[in-house]
């Protein structure tokens, strides 16, 4: 019996693999959990939560935003490539890489700016869930960069064709997936203040 | 998707971003949290339907995968507000 999504509904398609989606959903229902604990708790210990984002910079978090965002759309523009059958998709693979770099590169300043200060994730029940969300996400980040270096490998060598491109398209889901969550992480750490 | 509608998508998603934080100085504090949650929605439906593809997929998935920022905005509005 095949378990490709194309047998289950066959007039619609769903890219990537089967198990892949039920991986995100895995991971989404994770975050949600994590995402809803600290609305909660902020709206419980308002005050905490805002003196804690003071040490916080938003332009910090928009830029974040958009070295991801670039990053999901060049490997968004990857896949769109092997199913043109058009060379380059090891080059945009790598140019993603380097703008999940720039992610990486950013949080760690963010980071280390925080560990300066003695914020750390025993400082209070805000940097706690701060650490344990911004966290677990980062770690998804790392994650994909591994995947990421591997597909661009692939690539070039010539692993991806426009008939067989499904491991390129559950690698690329699941980096949209890091993008989806991060916007939603973005406003509820950096920017929304609780309160009636 | 064509390289024209992922391009498009990316500058939309960039312009919400932007309006993101301007959207902080608006003057009252329950105004900004609905504004960014929606902004926030705004970005969470250009990558489903967008980056993920999700826009002619099977529906199930689709409904499935643009509920969940619905069901997150919705909870944080709720927690924030009631």
């Amino acid at each position: 019996m095949s378990t490709s999504p194309e047998a289950l509904l066959p007039n619609r398609r769903l890219p990537g693999d089967l198990a892949m989606w039920w991986f995100i959903l895995a991971e989404i229902t994770l975050f949600s959990i994590l995402i809803l604990a600290f609305a909660i708790t902020q709206r419980l210990q308002p005050a905490l939560f805002a003196a804690g984002r003071q040490a916080l910079d938003a332009s910090m978090g928009l830029a974040l935003t958009l070295s991801l965002l670039t990053s999901g759309l060049l490997v968004a523009l990857a896949v769109t490539r092997v199913r043109q059958a058009r060379a380059g998709v090891s080059a945009l693979l790598l140019a993603a890489l380097g703008s999940a770099c720039v992610y990486v590169w950013l949080k760690l300043s963010e980071y280390a700016h925080l560990l300066a200060l003695g914020l750390d994730v025993e400082h209070d029940t805000f940097f706690t869930l701060y650490w344990l969300l911004t966290g677990l996400h980062f770690l998804h980040v790392l994650l994909g960069l591994v995947i990421i270096a591997w597909m661009a490998v692939r690539a070039w060598r010539g692993g991806y064709h426009a008939g067989n491109c499904s491991g390129l398209e559950s690698g690329a889901l699941y980096w949209h997936m890091v993008d989806l969550v991060w916007v939603l992480l973005f406003p509820l750490v950096y920017l929304i203040e609780a309160g009636p | 998707m064509s390289v024209r509608a992922l391009l498009a998508c990316w500058v939309a998603l960039v312009l919400l971003s932007l309006a993101t934080v301007v959207s902080l100085g608006l003057p009252s504090a329950r105004d900004t949290l609905l504004v960014l949650l929606l902004l926030a929605l705004g970005k969470a439906w250009l990558i489903v339907d967008g980056f993920m593809e999700l826009r002619h997929a099977p529906w199930p998935w689709r409904a499935l995968m643009l509920a969940w920022p619905v069901t997150m905005a919705g909870g944080v509005a709720g927690a924030a507000l009631l």
